[in-house]
């Protein structure tokens, strides 16, 4: 089934009409204080006005992902004027950020920050602005144009980009709520990431046009405490998470009983069967939905709903990841790009509304992750996923791995080859692994070997502090005097992983 | 068990979780304070702690951690009432 659905319909009217509606209700509860609708309105004006005075031509425009009303009113004030945003997270190093700003193209950042981040650029100070008659009557625009741009891990130590169309987001949107999940302005929904991961769009969006509120997590906060605290002080009704974090509360769901919750959604890692089972008891009203997707494929795509009372399909433990939501198309294909029967293992690949146009400025990945392929009588555009999977009967898809080095981590795609080569380049000609195990607390954690003597590692890993994301840094580390090699006389990483 | 000997015993497992070894806790030290601590060595620190001095945690309690005062604080309550 195709979907209709544009950007000004499915997005920017009903989020204009919640506004008006419920211009009093809260729209956000942001380190505990609540900012309603009117304020919201108000603030992407001001912004608004702003950007329009900035008279930037380019079409991507910086936004440094704080947590405060200003960074949420942005996006939306850059969507009424017809740009995109491109966030950048002021944790992350600064270098990596202006790599990413400069990619895109940026010339104007819109920044909260007490102190602008990126004095280089023309900075829109979004705390600091005069007070504007409330304007969002949005720019004609094509749907084809970007509505964001997010940087994910790249192979060779560049962060490569993904633009998502308005076409595709709307598409999202619709294909959203045509699983069933209601929402209305009594509804409290969790938005528990970071601004530069994908999750995060709808986690604010979706509550944001049905006049919901949405509550954010403080950057200094432990989030999976935090969480619990926002569902039994405020009564949650809609979450999506990654699994990560039922793991850290699982010696604790004992004392978590939350009624109020209504969807419980479950994305970016794979989902035990076991510890959903566990968490389904702490919210006994909740459907839980298992969610899959790259954020290629714009958010999510595949849903699976777990069954109560009933038998779940999974494999090695995990939850199964369904069937495509209305306007994706999903098919299963071996090495020569061709599709594969139901019960067969082969590659994941996404296509149809939500796909992005492909990789920012990056022809010879484009050439590798997407193909045209006949399906259903017509050439249609695929993108790889890079994920193994197979079908049963039905048409529900299990997830049994990655094909490549990538892993997630609390959600995040990481390249290990990436961490290594930021690790290379400061050992200079010593050689080093990445590793993705599994913890104690079943969450994934990077471990790092180096073929080497044992050293001081402080300053490799400042260094790598410097050049990458907190979460891509090795939190252990080994030596070993020389690589095992396989058969095929590669480094052998299934006996390196053991040493973690 | 007094302060000073659980501020002591913490200290250790502090150097030890959070891979610092010039780590001296304060009352007023914080996560934004110390470069290693995110949502995974928390949990482990708290592991940690549990095993040292023979305590089970409630998830309200950890909520209620502000800084290492509020910990000693929870730590020598529950110590105390065992």
């Amino acid at each position: 089934m195709r979907s209709n659905s544009t950007f000004h319909s499915d997005v920017l009217t009903p989020f204009v009409a919640a506004t008006e509606k419920f211009a009093s209700h809260n729209a956000f509860c942001i380190n505990g204080v609540f900012h309603s609708y009117r304020q919201l309105a108000e603030t992407i004006s001001a912004i608004r006005a702003e950007v329009k005075k900035m008279g930037a031509a380019d079409n991507n425009v910086g936004l440094v992902a704080n947590d405060d009303l200003e960074t949420y009113a942005a996006i939306f004030a850059l969507w009424f004027e017809g740009k995109s945003y491109v966030p950048v997270n002021p944790d992350t190093p600064a270098e990596r950020n202006r790599n990413v700003l400069q990619q895109a193209g940026a010339t104007v950042v819109i920044d909260s920050s007490d102190q602008p981040l990126y004095t280089e650029f023309n900075v829109v100070r979004s705390k600091e602005l005069k007070a504007v008659a409330i304007n969002l009557e949005p720019l004609p625009f094509d749907d084809e144009e970007r509505a964001y741009i997010f940087f994910t891990s790249g192979t060779t130590g560049v962060p490569k980009g993904v633009p998502i169309t308005r076409a595709n987001l709307a598409g999202f949107i619709k294909a959203f709520f045509d699983l069933g999940i209601t929402m209305d302005e009594t509804d409290k929904c969790l938005q528990m990431f970071e601004l530069t991961f994908d999750l995060s769009v709808m986690s604010y969006l979706a509550p944001l046009l049905k006049g919901a509120c949405v509550y954010t997590i403080p950057k200094n906060k432990i989030k999976f405490n935090y969480i619990a605290d926002l569902l039994e002080e405020h009564n949650l009704t809609v979450a999506l998470m990654v699994p990560s974090i039922i793991h850290y509360l699982r010696p604790y769901l004992d004392e978590i009983h939350c009624e109020s919750m209504r969807f419980s959604l479950f994305c970016g890692e794979a989902l035990p069967l076991d510890v959903t089972s566990e968490w389904a008891n702490s919210i006994p009203n909740a459907k839980i939905m298992n969610v899959y997707g790259p954020t290629e494929d714009t958010i999510f795509c595949t849903h699976y709903t777990y069954n109560r009372t009933g038998e779940n399909k999974a494999s090695n433990g995990l939850l199964c990841i369904g069937k495509a939501m209305n306007g994706t198309d999903t098919i299963i294909i071996n090495e020569n790009k061709e599709i594969l029967p139901a019960n067969e293992k082969g590659e994941l690949c996404l296509g149809g509304v939500q796909l992005t146009p492909g990789y920012w400025k990056n022809e010879e990945k484009n050439k590798e992750a997407f193909f045209h392929i006949m399906y259903n009588g017509e050439m249609t555009r695929f993108y790889k996923t890079g994920d193994l999977c197979q079908a049963d009967d039905a048409g529900d898809i299990m997830y049994l791995g990655r094909i490549d080095s990538q892993v997630k981590v609390q959600g995040f795609r990481v390249e290990l080859s990436e961490i290594e080569f930021y690790a290379k380049e400061y050992l200079d000609k010593t050689n080093a692994v990445a590793i993705a195990f599994t913890n104690q607390l079943h969450n994934t954690e990077i471990g790092m070997v180096i073929e080497s003597a044992e050293f001081d590692t402080k300053p490799m890993i400042e260094y790598m502090k410097s050049k990458l994301p907190s979460y891509m840094i090795p939190t252990q580390l080994r030596f070993i005097n020389t690589f095992p090699l396989n058969t095929n006389g590669k480094i052998d990483r299934k006996v390196l992983k053991e040493k973690f | 068990m007094d302060r000073a000997l659980i501020t002591e015993k913490l200290t250790t497992i502090f150097r030890s979780v959070f891979n610092d070894q010039a780590i001296v806790l304060r009352d007023d030290l914080t996560a934004n304070d110390v470069a290693n601590w995110d949502s995974l060595s928390h949990m482990l620190m708290i592991g940690e702690a549990e095993k040292e001095f023979s305590v089970k945690f409630k998830l309200k309690e950890l909520g209620k951690l502000e800084d290492v005062k509020s910990l000693i604080d929870l730590l020598e309550q529950k110590i105390q009432s065992k």
